[in-house]
């Protein structure tokens, strides 16, 4: 007969996936609409990360605040450009709680449908494009709450409405920024045809390996 | 934690569960033009129903409306409709996207913010076309005799646009005759308007409820 302890240890568990597949999708909601300090309260205080694409890795608490307010959002309360947009499902989540349940990881599908500049990520004419990647995320619990530790997503293609991944895997992805700098380079930058396979963080299911 | 307290919470983790699979069958239903069955997931004390720019149908009467006479294509008598004749090839695919859901403390009221994605195949001016549709749901259930219902559906359109353009080309192709609505539209303001529409939930970390306001500003008055 399970105890009565071991029973909340199962329950907390649940409740922990369930928290952090809330985070992530929050975390997306607050990126269509370019909420970037919400997203920094999202992270971490104790050394937070975050890399999308080519962009590098920023570090720390401040490095999350550069990178969310001083690069994507073009510096602080600025107002997003008009017909700006930014939809980024956050798909078919695999999270996987440590057992002592204060770390846990999740990987995740970014698919989305934009009208972003893409001569850099501020100016130039707004295009149409479909967006596609793969995250591998940490997270973990602070005060009582999941937060995210580490954010990476893996761009797999960027491409024009017009055109598809096929004929322009990648439109307008510029590499690190010159004035907003990266802590570290970038870990990992392989879309579409590269072949690369994101690492899974989780165990095979049923081998366990 | 006593076994009361952890009744609580397992209540609370299936009611989560039960709400995100309510949604999703909703959209499954309307996939399969099951009209009445969506009428069955709603509260016999519904607030409204609000689509697109159909405008706002009120109650349990409003849902009926809504489902049966408009978007349906079948009357109360589950015949087809008169106002929608059924067209061969005419296909909808609405996938309910990255529920977040807020229970109440009691636990007898949720609120709900999705994404939908929609491929749908419909002849707008006699002619078939393809299209694609994106929107925000902020949808409000109530728990009554052990079930979720929806007690407030509204479904805040982003786009709707050809298959052949896109959305930056051209946000709007156009909308369905419907039977007249209770009020007029509460919110209808597609790309690229930039309208925010507001988060049912509190920010995780910090608490802070969405309290935005958006003042839509006609294009002709910028």
């Amino acid at each position: 007969m399970v105890t009565l302890e071991e029973l909340q240890g199962r329950i907390q568990r649940l409740d922990d996936i369930k928290q952090i597949e809330q985070l992530q999708k929050i975390y997306g909601y607050y990126q269509d609409y370019g909420e970037w300090q919400k997203i920094v309260d999202l992270f971490a205080e104790n050394e937070p990360s975050v890399e999308e694409a080519d962009r590098g890795a920023y570090k720390g608490k401040e490095g999350i605040r550069r990178y969310y307010v001083d690069l994507m959002g073009n510096g602080p309360n600025k107002p997003q450009r008009p017909g700006w947009l930014s939809i980024l499902f956050q798909l078919q989540g695999v999270v996987s709680v440590d057992p002592d349940g204060k770390n846990a990881k999740g990987r995740w599908y970014g698919m989305g449908m934009e009208a972003k500049p893409t001569a850099s990520l501020h100016e130039g004419d707004l295009r149409q494009t479909w967006i596609n990647g793969v995250y591998e995320n940490e997270y973990v619990k602070e005060d009582g709450k999941w937060k995210i530790k580490k954010l990476h997503f893996n761009l797999t293609f960027r491409t024009p409405y017009e055109d598809g991944w096929l004929k322009v895997p990648v439109v307008g992805q510029n590499g690190p920024d010159p004035v907003v700098k990266p802590d570290a380079p970038s870990t990992s930058y392989a879309p579409y045809p590269s072949g690369y396979r994101v690492p899974v963080h989780f165990k095979h299911p049923v081998t366990g390996k | 934690m006593n076994l009361v307290e952890l009744e609580a919470e397992v209540t609370r983790l299936e009611d989560i569960h039960e709400i995100e699979n309510l949604e999703r069958i909703y959209g499954y239903y309307f996939d399969t033009r099951r009209m009445k069955d969506i009428v069955d997931l709603f509260s016999e004390d519904t607030e409204s129903v609000e689509i697109e720019s159909h405008g706002q149908f009120l109650g349990k009467e409003g849902i009926r409306k809504m489902y049966l006479q408009g978007a349906g294509g079948e009357d109360p008598s589950g015949q087809p409709s008169k106002s929608r004749q059924r067209f061969p090839g005419v296909g909808t695919v609405i996938i309910q996207i990255g529920g977040v859901i807020t229970l109440a403390p009691d636990g007898k009221t949720a609120k709900g913010r999705w994404h939908t994605w929609l491929a749908e195949t419909f002849p707008f001016g006699g002619a078939m076309g393809q299209y694609w549709l994106h929107g925000y749901y902020e949808n409000e259930f109530v728990k009554e005799n052990g079930k979720w219902l929806f007690k407030k559906l509204f479904w805040n359109t982003t786009f709707y646009t050809r298959f052949e353009t896109g959305w930056r080309v051209q946000p709007i192709v156009g909308f369905l005759p419907m039977p007249n609505p209770d009020n007029r539209p509460t919110a209808f303001h597609p790309y690229p308007s930039g309208y925010h529409f507001p988060y049912s939930f509190p920010h995780p970390i910090t608490g802070e409820v969405d309290k935005s306001e958006y003042q839509y500003q006609h294009p002709m008055a910028m």
